[in-house]
């Protein structure tokens, strides 16, 4: 029951980030009090980090906090793993297929499939929100965004 | 006589035609992220910084500077009508602002919403403008010693009154500082954290983190629940409040303003506490206590005016220490840098056209709140009624752009993606973003002030503790951290542990 606990899980997380900020702490060397290193401040930091993780973990083992599952109970999670997928894709696809065809994508990915809207909304709404911000940004602000490199050669603006 | 003078000057600059228009765009983008749950002050804010590089630094600061105080009018107007705060500083506002809406008085709820905050805003930019160059006198002597012992007193502030666990906060408000160190030593150049990532060699980019942190993360909790806004039907009615109103409510407006500015001084402190102190002073003070709860205007009157209070003196660490008390002047001081401008005890004397042009645009900005708020009440109600399934695809859109116009890079991008992630889950665990955002920004500025301490003192702690100073931050400091663990303190603590971000 007890390693269900979010709160040991937390802490476990922490504690593995508060170690490895102190080793590169350790590597970047600590120097002296009279004139500390470029680590010095990384390695006291990841130890306090350890502290604390330490702490909320063995929190976790006294059966302190919520479930893990109770967490996600009742949740929508899809929604947001689609959101999260439907960002990293714009990531990659950001520069290839430049920012209006891929904010349109977006915005009518999210709301058709992640949280549906009508058609009849929908698709103006991406339109307009995709080009009126290119052009606010491109044309009036001067902001230069990604044409896209896969298809530049096809476009005339 | 150097501040009528200062003042003369500052309105100059206010009543340019650019500044008025950023000076207008800033409130009203304010009023209309405090009306709408979901989006505050601080992803507003981080959304529009890289806009800020197209003008004059005073017209982006003034504009951002209207954001903030504009937000603390909109999100009264949320809390009055749907019962869900606009931002964190209205969560108090529900209570009794709500009440009223119910039994038909939403229309003086929000009118006497809007006097108070128009009565705290003016006072304190009056206060603001009398303190700040008194204050900048005094802080040209701090050294490094105080000002790396004032970041741990803000730290320590804000991870006392944050919701939850204390240690939550504190491990926290480390990782923020190991965040913002990731990039070139200050001091000798040598790249730290950065895994052979040319990206990370200047750090990584508040924008993308806060925009992370608190714009993706956001959206991610919302859209796992279905958000249902229980919008007053009923008509507003007539925002003026009555003879009996604007008597009931003149204590607490008096009260509440004086109590947050002081509050918003604080490092760490600011318009959610205040607010929440208000509304106990309040209930405390009145002689039918058992009405708050149930529509009592007092218990409008004294948290809005509270709030609103507290974000002009929050302008004051910022201008003459140069240190934020809050994640919104950390975004703030982000502006300045971006500029070239570093706030601080010489701001006033050596860019005084900033100083006095942001403080005069402030005057300026509150009554166009007033205009805002008193008549167009109706068209934010109107804002209110739009899904949230058609606002989150487009805020979403707006971070990216906003995050990539930052830097014209993907990669800030993912780091956007990535602390959005971290934020949801972080939220999911019951970890707070607000310091870790707060100690991002202080944590260069903190390692810089610790290494040249001890190199100033021969390695040795004793100059945190022979300057006077120093040494009042510290103890403060030292007691709230271990408040949590005496039981009858750590009972106050959860009394008063609040959100203290947007």
């Amino acid at each position: 029951m007890m390693l269900r606990r979010a709160e040991l899980w937390g802490g476990l997380f922490w504690l593995a980030i508060g170690a490895f900020v102190a080793w590169q702490g350790w590597l970047l060397e600590l120097g002296t009090l009279r004139e500390p290193g470029s680590g010095f401040v990384f390695f006291w930091l990841g130890l306090l980090i350890v502290a604390f993780a330490t702490s909320i973990a063995i929190g976790g083992l006294r059966g302190e906090g919520p479930l893990l599952g109770d967490l996600w109970r009742g949740a929508r999670w899809r929604n947001v793993l689609l959101v999260v997928l439907a960002l990293i894709a714009f990531g990659f696809l950001f520069e290839r297929v430049g920012f209006v065809i891929c904010s349109l994508a977006l915005l009518l990915f999210l709301m058709t499939v992640v949280d549906p809207v009508r058609p009849v909304i929908s698709i103006p709404v991406s339109l307009i929100a995709a080009v009126g911000v290119w052009y606010v940004l491109e044309k009036m602000l001067l902001v230069q965004l990604p044409k896209g490199t896969w298809i530049e050669d096809f476009i005339p603006f | 006589m150097d501040v009528i003078a200062g003042l003369g000057h500052g309105f100059l600059v206010a009543f340019e035609p650019i500044n008025l228009l950023y000076c207008f765009i800033g409130v009203f983008i304010g009023t209309l992220v405090g009306v709408l749950p979901g989006i505050g002050p601080v992803s507003a804010m981080s959304l529009l910084l890289p806009v800020t590089l197209s003008g004059t630094p005073e017209s982006g600061i003034i504009m951002m500077a209207g954001i903030y105080y504009g937000s603390m009018y909109g999100g009264s107007t949320t809390a009055v009508l749907v019962n869900i705060p606009g931002e964190a500083a209205s969560v108090v506002t529900c209570i009794d602002g709500h009440e009223m809406a119910k039994r038909g008085r939403a229309g003086p709820a929000l009118g006497i919403a809007a006097l108070g905050s128009f009565v705290a805003g003016t006072f304190s930019i009056v206060a603001l403008m009398l303190v700040a160059p008194m204050l900048a006198k005094v802080a040209v002597a701090f050294g490094p010693p105080e000002y790396f012992s004032l970041m741990v007193l803000g730290l320590s502030i804000l991870s006392f009154l944050t919701q939850g666990s204390m240690a939550k906060a504190l491990l926290m408000a480390a990782v923020g500082v190991v965040i913002g160190l990731v990039g070139l030593d200050q001091i000798n150049a040598m790249p730290r954290l950065t895994f052979d990532r040319l990206e990370l060699v200047d750090g990584i980019g508040l924008i993308p983190v806060v925009m992370g942190l608190f714009g993706v993360a956001e959206i991610l909790t919302n859209i796992e629940q279905q958000i249902r806004r229980d919008i007053v039907q009923s008509r507003i009615g007539s925002l003026w409040p009555s003879k009996e109103d604007l008597k009931a409510s003149a204590g607490p407006v008096a009260r509440g303003t004086v109590l947050g500015f002081l509050l918003g001084i604080l490092p760490g402190g600011g318009a959610v506490i205040s607010s929440f102190a208000s509304y106990a002073i309040e209930k405390k003070l009145s002689r039918t206590p058992e009405r708050f709860g149930k529509g009592a205007i007092e218990g409008v009157a004294g948290p809005e005016s509270a709030n609103n209070a507290a974000a002009g003196g929050a302008f004051i660490p910022l201008m003459t220490l140069g240190i934020p008390p809050n994640v919104v002047m950390a975004l703030l001081l982000g502006a300045f840098v971006i500029h070239g401008l570093q706030p601080g005890p010489l701001m006033m004397s050596q860019n005084p056209a900033i100083f006095w042009g942001i403080v005069a645009s402030m005057y300026v900005g509150n009554i166009m709140l007033l205009v805002l708020n008193m008549p167009l009440i109706g068209m934010w109600v109107q804002v209110l009624k739009a899904p949230y399934k058609i606002l989150f695809p487009l805020i979403l859109m707006f971070c990216i752009v906003g995050v990539f116009a930052s830097g014209n890079a993907v990669f800030d991008v993912f780091v956007m993606i990535a602390t959005g992630v971290l934020g949801y889950l972080m939220r999911k665990f019951g970890y707070e973003a607000a310091p870790l955002v707060l100690a991002f920004v202080l944590g260069p500025m903190l390692e810089n002030n610790l290494r040249k301490s001890l190199i100033l003192s021969e390695g040795t702690f004793d100059v945190f503790v022979v300057r006077p100073i120093s040494l009042a931050c510290l103890l403060i400091a030292a007691t709230l951290l271990i408040a949590p663990l005496l039981p009858a303190l750590r009972k106050k603590r959860e009394k008063v542990a609040l959100d203290a971000t947007d």
